[in-house]
């Protein structure tokens, strides 16, 4: 049956379940993607992690949850008040709306949306609604520091991020996530798109404000930024969302660029390989953005715009552009490959012309050679 | 490095004396010879054009220390260390003057590293330093008005009271 | 088109005027590396003005040296640069010798250069795994710098009894003889410590995004940083090769052979590089002195008195501490305590000239200047 039509009874019955499960389900995975975040950092950083809580700690997500539900709700009183008070939710909603959405085995979702791709990128801008409200209503420096920064950061890598998934709308000819996945059941996208998976990947780590983009929770600059005045419930809402877009992200990109649940042999064997597909597919993203997170430094605000809007935007119209012309003219679908390859090699070469031209290695001066005064 | 370079093992600077004696005539100094360095006596009046003398002339850059000390009935003092790159050798300057709140003229637009030396002596020990874009309070609080390392300062004035205080903090002055 | 009138208009052209914002990184702060405050006045994100305040550590050290016998006073001043315990211990009673005309033997000296430059390396890691932390690697570097300081914790509680301040030095010597095993011992954590330098030098050194935060920003000349008065691997990364274990060799430095690391700009990835590369020449020298030791010796000078008495002397005697020069004056007026004994900390002078490097940078930026001066706030406070 396709997730379009009811299974559980009258079709507003059968929504409402299927909310209730996705939450249910997105707050046991939220509360072990904490868990397994720590103890994943904490194995890079040669330590152990949680550990006491359960075995091997597998119960502290929720000991942290029930800590943060049991403290007192703190509201400074230069904050604006219910500007303060909904913040956390106006972060957290339309999180919630975009796991609408999302597919994760074939009738498995709550409702399939014709308009999926455009309904969450357009979702998930509302995100931003809630950050700015949390800076700027926290009556606080570091959080309006962080707020500004927030908000310019998110506004300008929604335009690279819905440029590159407009490509591969533009190749799948849909906007529909169920039959974007089913088109890509012999050959994921990626392989005709790497550079947009690139941009994407990129531009889906600035939107979740992770490393290296995490500047507006700039954690050694500004204590935290827009949520440093958030304790309690309202932060561990925050972090609700934080971590619920991660893993809708990467559900949503492993749909789009390595198949969802169709790839490989999704719909010959059932929907618990499906289901284990998808999960496979946004473990290892979610995987890869923590490890990114552990490992590498943070950009400066400037210097991320500045990637943004001189980088990544150029590329990804260049990209739209190269796609319009090869489906245009009919080309077979290899140029499409051929040409995103040559695109994320450059997009790779730039990354990188920093490193080669770093500064050679400082000298090592043999002997001791006689002060001089400069002249 | 050269066997006799002056400032091996922290000696004293040969020869350092009539140098300066030659380069910077007309300013009356009186030359001691501590552990370490050589140490000249200029009066406070003298002081900036020497100093200005030691930068321009002689090539000492490097305003190493500010230390002031109390010497109770014979006044206070300021010693001054300074650090030439291109010779390799140190010198120490010292001015002598009255108690109380001395005034001594300030080195910071020929040294800028003398700007925090000279707002730690002037708060621990009272001096004036005239020409000090800045003289506020340092290490202490900016309220706090006491001048530490004078010797009639106490060490410590009976018990200390280590809960909320009623009044004003600090020793009696 | 509409005329406003003319009130109206001014008022707008009013609403329009920026104020520059006043931020405190106050002294409770992740990124300040202990209790410091500086006020920031920032017009966006650029900084115009920056007060840096500090004093909050101060605890008297000067007074209370003046008031204790000579060899009281040390317990204070290895508190002082509080990462390097034992590089302050080897200034003070090298100044205590001094007035006090003590001969340190031989062996003593060499056991002395090995654990000063091993506090040097551990002092070198902290501000390794801090800097990583300040530009945003979030920790790992933090948690690799740290396994190495444990590792270099754990020798000085075997030599010396205790991990940060051991009180090891005294003015004649040492306290105590080493452990049978410590060469051993030492050579093993020499290879841990060179394993542990080549993690943290992959993690940060050649990262895209470290070298795009760190190159080029703040650069500081020779003749700007002397004028300043800053010394140290500051003053090494503007290009200049001045050490004093060089210029001014003490202890037995002038029997060992090492190389003075310099960078060419004076920026934050220079004083980086210069530290970093430091650290492998610390390991030189502590393997020079493992081979060149005398295997049997005194550690202490045999003529020591009971009560030390010290008539009319005065030193300044300087040592290349971690951060810079290290500097103790000691004045000596007869009696069994100083007369006056002021530290020159390098810290304390390197700060002074934070505001000039932070104004006209970011935020973000001002930060990781001040990471970049490696201060430890017991030092610049006193």
């Amino acid at each position: 049956m396709s997730f379009g039509n009811a299974f559980f009874g009258y079709s507003w019955i059968d929504a409402i379940i299927r909310v209730v499960i996705v939450i249910g389900v997105m707050t046991v995975t939220v509360v072990y993607l904490t868990y397994g975040e720590r103890k994943f950092v904490a194995r890079f950083q040669q330590r152990l992690g949680p550990t006491r809580t359960g075995p091997i700690g597998l119960w502290q997500g929720f000991a942290d949850a029930l800590k943060l539900l049991t403290k007192e709700d703190i509201r400074p009183t230069n904050a604006d008040r219910w500007v303060f008070e909904f913040a956390p939710y106006a972060t957290f909603i339309p999180v919630l709306m975009v796991l609408i959405v999302l597919p994760f085995a074939r009738d498995w979702g709550v409702r399939n949306l014709s308009l999926g791709m455009l309904y969450v990128f357009a979702v998930l801008g509302l995100n931003i609604v809630g950050i700015m409200m949390a800076g700027l209503g926290a009556g606080n420096k570091f959080a309006l520091l962080g707020g500004v920064r927030a908000a310019a950061q998110m506004i300008s890598y929604e335009i690279p991020l819905v440029l590159s998934l407009l490509a591969v709308a533009m190749i799948a000819g849909t906007l529909d996530l169920d039959k974007i996945a089913l088109l890509q059941a012999h050959r994921p996208f990626i392989l005709l798109q790497p550079l947009a998976f690139l941009i994407f990947a990129t531009a889906m780590l600035s939107e979740l404000h992770r490393a290296p983009f995490d500047i507006p929770v700039a954690e050694s600059e500004i204590v935290g930024g827009f949520v440093v005045e958030f304790s309690g419930i309202r932060w561990s809402m925050f972090q609700l969302t934080e971590y619920a877009s991660m893993w809708g992200f990467s559900i949503f990109g492993s749909v789009i660029f390595f198949g969802g649940w169709a790839f490989p042999k999704g719909l010959d064997w059932g929907w618990g390989w499906q289901l284990a597909l998808t999960f496979i597919k946004s473990g290892a993203f979610i995987l890869a953005i923590m490890w990114v997170r552990t490992t590498v430094p943070r950009l400066r605000i400037d210097q991320l715009m500045s990637f943004c809007w001189k980088v990544l935007l150029p590329l990804s119209l260049v990209q739209l552009l190269v796609n319009g012309f090869v489906l245009e003219y009919g080309w077979p679908q290899e140029v499409l490959s051929l040409t995103s390859l040559a695109g994320a090699a450059f997009l790779i070469a730039v990354i990188f012309r920093r490193a080669v031209r770093r500064p050679s290695k400082t000298k090592l001066v043999g002997a001791y050679r006689q002060a001089q005064v400069p002249e | 490095m050269t066997q006799d370079s002056p400032a091996k093992s922290q000696l004293p600077a040969a020869g350092l004396a009539d140098e300066i004696a030659k380069a910077l005539p007309g300013i009356p100094v009186q030359a001691v010879e501590t552990t370490t360095d050589l140490d000249l006596t200029v009066e406070v009046a003298n002081l900036k054009p020497f100093v200005q003398g030691l930068r321009d002339r002689l090539a000492f850059d490097l305003l190493r220390n500010i230390v002031g000390i109390d010497f109770e009935a014979d006044g206070m003092a300021l010693k001054y260390q300074f650090y030439s790159f291109k010779d390799n050798r140190a010198l120490q300057l010292t001015v002598t003057t009255g108690s109380g709140h001395p005034h001594v003229p300030s080195l910071v637009d020929l040294y800028p590293a003398a700007d925090w030396h000279e707002r730690e002596a002037a708060e621990m020990l009272g001096f004036v330093f005239d020409g000090h874009p800045n003289l506020k309070n340092l290490l202490l609080e900016e309220d706090l008005h006491i001048h530490p390392l004078l010797k009639e300062h106490p060490l410590q004035v009976g018990e200390v009271f280590q809960g909320i205080e009623s009044g004003p903090v600090g020793f009696p002055s | 088109m509409t005329h406003w009138p003319e009130q109206l208009v001014s008022s707008r052209e009013a609403e329009f005027d920026t104020v520059d914002m006043t931020i405190n990184i106050g002294p409770q702060h992740p990124a300040t590396h202990g209790v410091f405050r500086m006020v920031l006045r920032v017009d966006g994100e650029l900084v115009t003005d920056c007060e840096p305040y500090i004093g909050y550590l101060h605890r008297g050290l000067e007074k209370l040296t003046e008031n204790h016998d000579y060899r009281q006073a040390m317990g204070w001043w290895d508190r002082t640069d509080y990462l390097a315990g034992l590089c302050c211990e080897g200034a003070y009673c090298m100044a205590v010798e001094k007035l006090a005309g003590m001969q340190v033997p031989e062996r003593a000296e060499y056991i002395r250069v090995i654990m000063m430059e091993l506090s040097r390396i551990s002092s070198h890691f902290m501000f390794l795994g801090a800097f990583g932390a300040d530009v945003g690697s979030f920790g790992t570097s933090f948690a690799y710098a740290w396994r190495e300081r444990e590792r270099i914790y754990d020798l000085f509680e075997e030599v010396a009894g205790d991990r940060m301040f051991p009180t090891y030095f005294r003015p004649g010597g040492i306290t105590m003889e080493l452990p049978e095993n410590f060469e051993a011992r030492c050579r093993q954590l020499l290879g841990q410590i060179r394993q542990g330098i080549e993690d943290l030098d992959g993690l940060l050194t050649g990262n895209e995004i470290f070298i795009e935060r760190c190159c080029n920003l703040s650069p500081l000349d020779t003749e700007r940083a002397i004028a300043l008065g800053i010394t140290g691997p500051i003053l090494r990364a503007t290009g200049l090769a001045w050490d004093i274990r060089k210029a001014e060799p003490y202890s037995i430095y002038d029997r060992l052979t090492f190389d003075i690391p310099v960078g060419r700009q004076g920026d934050i990835f220079d004083r980086f590089f210069v530290r970093l590369s430091e650290m492998y020449q610390s390991c030189r020298i502590i393997e020079q002195c493992l081979a060149d030791m005398p295997k049997k010796g005194l550690i202490l000078d045999p003529k020591l008195p009971k009560t030390l008495r010290i008539d009319k002397k005065e030193c300044y005697v300087r040592n290349e501490g971690t951060k810079g020069e290290y500097g103790v004056y000691a004045l000596a007026r007869g009696g069994t305590k100083p007369y006056r004994m002021k530290l020159r900390s390098p810290s304390f002078c390197n700060l002074s000239a934070l505001r000039e490097m932070v104004v006209g940078n970011y935020v973000a930026d001002a930060v990781l200047i001040l990471g970049s001066l490696d201060i430890v706030l017991g030092e610049v406070d006193k």
